[in-house]
């Protein structure tokens, strides 16, 4: 909490001023939230090629675009994590969020950056939130069944699980292809 | 930062300079081309200014971007550009300013089709509902969101159709968890009324207790504020226009119908002496768990009569979603005051004013069958409603009775085609009316 | 206050004007304080609509047959009023009353098809001056000669000057002009006078709130807005508007109630002779379906009328509501036998259009020998009640 404090003071000094309650956090405090001990965080962005996005397809996950800016968590020589930040429309509105992966595969958190939405607000509680704590590509991930749904912000709660859902499967498959080494 | 005060400075004298010359030159007409010559050159040195200003601006943001990381070569991470998914972004990485369009255009229709089973000359088939609406985003703090609806696919005087504005208010995020609206807004009220789509509700035809009693779509004119709190609380209060006891026309069946229906302004050439004010809290506190209430009250005479009565409407509501169950339940109640003052003109006709009406449902859905592009979900929904509950004393004879309560059971199933595409079906069974019994089918779209 | 005066004023006139009605009585008005609140049309108006002189008899103004008094309906129970140069011939309908006709436009067939509007019996009026114009020169009331002739009175009378002021010097040099000027300001004054659209009933003052309805008039009402009931309010609706505005008692409709046939009218006693109502005008002289078709009137002041219906048949609410309940419950107290004593249902209408008269609507959609939809305690509760829309109340 001491490196996020520090780390939004330094922040708010350079960039313009930021709206109100729509923008919570940006990724890089999301990042260091995720991983409080990691040192520095590189990118590695993901290029996925025609057979891995049928890969992905085949597992029922559309991969929506070929390029994904995943950072990894480093703390000397080690990689923590990898976090990936990415934006769904809402109902009408985009979400801004941030996934938190740890070397197993499996979600440690995620955060949401900025919420627009009139309704639907409750996507940033924590207890939602905590849902996607431990879920791997092999998780259904789906709203209505593994995920519970905030009633009034359906569209939300599904695009942010489908978006989490293709985050945690494309960082799976790009391991296992040994992209991050 | 320092650069870019003395950028703006430099460029404000230049600014102030040009001006007081213009003033000491207009006045002298000879030396008119060389003021001309002056002019040129200064706006030429302001256009530089400005680019530099510019550039140092860009510089920052970049600057910004790389800072996070102190001590670590980040030149990688601030020099890769941001990859372009199906929706564009910003470079600042995912900062959430000013992302994706500024205006979307929003819609949902309703194809509806109704066939009572003891009375097949009355089946019907309906464009219920076709809706545009847009949302603009002024900036990261402001928007408006309108929308426009046309029931029954045709509208003129001579077809039964209607045009509506069903929504059109401005949204203010005024502070962290604060958001102001104003203008034309759907009342937080019940389930159902601020989320009204054909995707969002089980059944082909939206239930009673939230049409007769819960006026949806109700929406009224005026201004609110929403709070949102950390520990999942919404809680919405604000002033409006109300309804018009006045238009209650007695030799019409409309009030038996629904009397908050029949009275309602819907912000046309509303009377507006009289606002009315609401409150709403809900709890979304557990995932899949949602408790709500909500409280509307104000004058509904607006000074055109001797008397005055007031119109009060309440609700709790809640829903909950474990796994793939869907429950919810809502119980709404309205009371409308001094109501022999204004039943008294009407004695003997067909429809006088209740005093209270109200009505509650419960409702059970399971997702039974899913896969990526397509759900079904049955369900069952008991409803009890009374449209005149209780009546006040007029005199012997001359009270009405009250309404008997019609109880309805649903049964039927919501088909998921892709994300906002629905196909219903359901069989309504009425004890009072069983005239009414009937099998709807639906196709709805939303987006 | 200068309206107060007035009414006084008016009734004193009336009295006078009253036996001009009938025969003999006074030539000149009576001598009238004029409202501080009339335009000077609607002053001029007054004057003509009170002068007696503009008649052949000289006995007979409009207000004879139209009486303040009266609700400015006729202050007899004449089935039709006498007029004519000696006041001897009997006219062809009953004089109607002419308050509350204020929201009353052109005749007009509405998009379900139902013959709305206009002023007369039969509609055939546009408005208030076109109205006027006509008992000036019909022969069996003021019966002029011809404009000519009223225009020339009008410029002999007392306030000839007023009408020059206004309307110009040599307004009487145009006949059909000054004519056209005289109906004019006769619209006026019945439009901006202030007791063609009182509102000062009981009734009034209880929509108001001003004033409470006694249990008679209670029960009354309850009947009268009954659609199993009376079902009054079906035609002459008595709530306020959406807009908060005064019911006139009246859709301005039309109906066929087969009202029985007044031997009263001396027309009558020729068998062939039928007064036809909307069929009878000649724009319509090809719908059959519109025969004996009748204006609905207002039902304000209608307790202060003496002759109910388009032909004056009944003299009494008693005896008009009792037609309205038991007119097909019990024919045969209301039509008469025929030689084989059968009853003559719907005489007044030639046979092949008994068909137009309305069966269907409340009160009167009952069969033979059944119960009517009042008894007569409910009619005297509705005549009580009736009784609230007489203006000019004072608690």
């Amino acid at each position: 909490m001491r490196v996020v404090l520090a780390g939004a003071i330094a922040t708010a000094a350079l960039t313009p001023a930021s709206a109100f309650a729509v923008d919570y956090m940006n990724a890089d405090q999301a990042a260091r939230l995720m991983f409080p001990d990691a040192d520095r965080f590189e990118s590695r962005p993901v290029v996925l090629d025609a057979d891995a996005l049928q890969t992905l397809d085949a597992q029922g996950v559309r991969a929506r675009s070929a390029r994904w800016p995943v950072k990894l968590a480093r703390r000397g020589d080690q990689t923590l994590g990898y976090v990936v930040s990415d934006e769904v429309v809402g109902k009408f509105e985009l979400i801004s969020y941030a996934v938190g992966i740890g070397l197993d595969g499996a979600v440690r958190q995620i955060e949401v950056l900025s919420y627009r939405e009139s309704h639907g607000g409750e996507i940033r509680l924590p207890a939602w939130r905590r849902q996607f704590v431990g879920k791997t590509a092999a998780s259904t991930l789906r709203v209505g069944d593994d995920i519970a749904n905030i009633s009034g912000a359906t569209l939300s709660c599904t695009h942010v699980t489908e978006g989490v859902k293709r985050i945690v499967a494309v960082v799976a498959l790009a391991k296992k292809t040994g992209l991050f080494e | 930062m320092h650069s870019t005060r003395l950028l703006a400075a430099t460029s404000s004298v230049l600014i102030a300079a040009s001006f007081a010359f213009a003033d000491t030159a207009a006045a002298q007409s000879a030396s008119e081309s060389d003021f001309s010559k002056r002019l040129d050159q200064l706006a030429s040195e302001l256009a530089k200014v400005k680019a530099e200003l510019a550039q140092l601006q860009q510089q920052q943001r970049t600057a910004a971007a790389a800072a996070p990381a102190p001590g670590t070569a980040t030149a990688a991470a601030a020099a890769a550009p941001a990859p372009a998914p199906a929706v564009p972004v910003s470079t600042a990485l995912g900062s959430g300013l000013l992302n994706g369009p500024a205006t979307v255009l929003t819609s949902y229709g309703e194809i509806n089709y109704n066939r009572p089973t003891n009375d097949s000359k009355n089946t019907v088939a309906d464009m219920r509902r076709f809706v545009l609406g847009y949302q603009h985003r002024f900036d990261e703090k402001t928007k408006v969101v309108t929308e426009l609806e046309v029931e029954h696919a045709v509208s003129s005087s001579s077809d039964r159709g209607e045009v509506e504005v069903e929504q059109a208010y401005l949204e203010r995020q005024v502070a962290r968890q604060y958001a102001v609206r104003a203008g034309l807004f759907l009342m937080p009220s019940g389930l159902l009324n601020e989320n009204h789509e054909p995707t969002a509700f089980y059944g082909v035809e939206r239930n009673f207790v939230e049409t007769a009693i819960i006026p949806s779509t109700w929406r009224e004119g005026g201004i609110q504020i929403v709070g949102t709190y950390d520990n999942g609380v919404t809680a919405q209060a604000g002033i409006t226009t109300g309804f018009d006891l006045n238009k209650w026309d007695a030799t019409s069946t409309e009030g038996a119908q629904s009397p908050l229906g029949s009275i309602h302004q819907e912000l046309q050439l509303a009377n507006a002496r009289d606002l009315s004010v609401f409150g709403a809290l809900n709890w979304r506190g557990v995932p899949g768990l949602l408790l709500g209430g909500s409280i509307f009250t104000g004058g509904a005479t607006h000074g055109q009569s001797a008397n005055s009565s007031h119109v009060t409407l309440w609700d709790v509501h809640v829903r909950y979603q474990p796994g793939r169950w869907d429950f919810s339940g809502v119980y709404a109640r309205g009371t409308i005051s001094n109501t022999p003052a204004f039943n008294a003109p009407l004695v003997g006709s067909t429809t006088l004013i209740p005093k209270s009406f109200d009505g509650w449902y419960t409702q059970a859905a399971y997702k039974l069958w899913s896969n990526d592009q397509y759900s079904l979900a049955p369900f069952v929904r008991w409803e009890q409603f009374n449209t005149a509950r209780s009546f006040a004393d007029l005199g012997a004879g001359l009270t009405p009775d009250a309404a008997r309560t019609e109880r309805v059971a649903t049964i039927g199933a919501n088909f998921n085609i892709g994300s906002g595409i629905v196909v219903k079906a359901d069989l309504q069974r009425f004890r009072q009316n069983p005239d009414a019994n009937r099998f709807d089918l639906g196709l709805g779209w939303s987006f | 206050m200068a309206q107060r005066r007035w009414r006084l004023a008016s009734a004193m006139g009336s009295a006078a004007l009253l036996a001009a009605c009938g025969g003999g009585g006074t030539a000149t008005p009576a001598a009238a304080p004029p409202s501080a609140a009339l335009s000077a049309a609607a002053a001029l108006g007054e004057k003509i609509f009170r002068d007696a002189s503009l008649s052949a008899s000289g006995r007979q103004s409009c207000a004879s047959c139209h009486d303040p008094a009266f609700g400015h309906s006729p202050p007899n129970a004449l089935a039709a009023q006498f007029g004519g140069p000696n006041l001897d011939l009997q006219g062809t309908r009953k004089a109607p009353g002419i308050r509350y006709l204020a929201a009353n436009g052109p005749f007009f067939f509405a998009a379900d098809g139902a013959p709305t509007g206009g002023f007369f019996w039969d509609g055939r009026a546009r408005n208030f001056a076109e109205q006027a114009t006509e008992p000036f020169i019909n022969p069996f009331e003021m019966a002029n000669a011809d404009k000519a002739a009223v225009v020339a009175k009008i410029a002999a009378a007392s306030y000839a000057a007023d009408f020059r002021t206004l309307y110009g010097n040599d307004v009487f040099a145009d006949v059909d002009g000054a004519y056209l000027r005289i109906s004019l300001a006769v619209q006026q004054y019945e439009r901006e006078d202030v007791d063609f659209n009182a509102y000062s009933s009981k009734y009034d003052a209880f929509l108001r709130g001003a004033a409470s309805l006694s249990a008679a008039e209670t029960r009354g009402l309850a009947l009268y807005n009954s659609p199993t009931k009376g079902n009054c309010a079906g035609c002459h609706p008595s709530a306020r508007g959406a807009d908060g505005s005064a019911p006139l008692f009246t859709d301005f409709t039309y109906d066929n109630l087969g009202v029985p046939r007044n031997p009263e009218l001396t027309r009558n006693a020729d068998p062939a002779y039928f007064d036809l109502g909307l069929c009878q005008r000649a724009d319509f002289a090809n719908r059959g379906d519109l025969c004996g078709a009748f204006k609905v009137p207002t039902l304000r002041n209608v307790a202060l009328r003496q002759a109910y219906f388009h032909n004056g048949r009944f003299k009494t609410l008693k005896d008009a509501l009792g037609f309205y309940v038991q007119r097909d419950t019990n024919p045969a107290k209301w039509y008469p036998l025929d030689g084989s004593g059968t009853v003559v249902k719907f005489d007044d209408l030639p046979p092949e259009y008994r068909v137009n008269v309305n069966t269907t609507e409340v009160p009167y959609n009952r069969r033979l020998g059944g119960v009517p939809a009042l008894s007569d305690a409910e009619i005297d509760d509705v005549i009580t009640f009736l009784k609230t829309l007489n203006d000019g109340y004072a608690p």
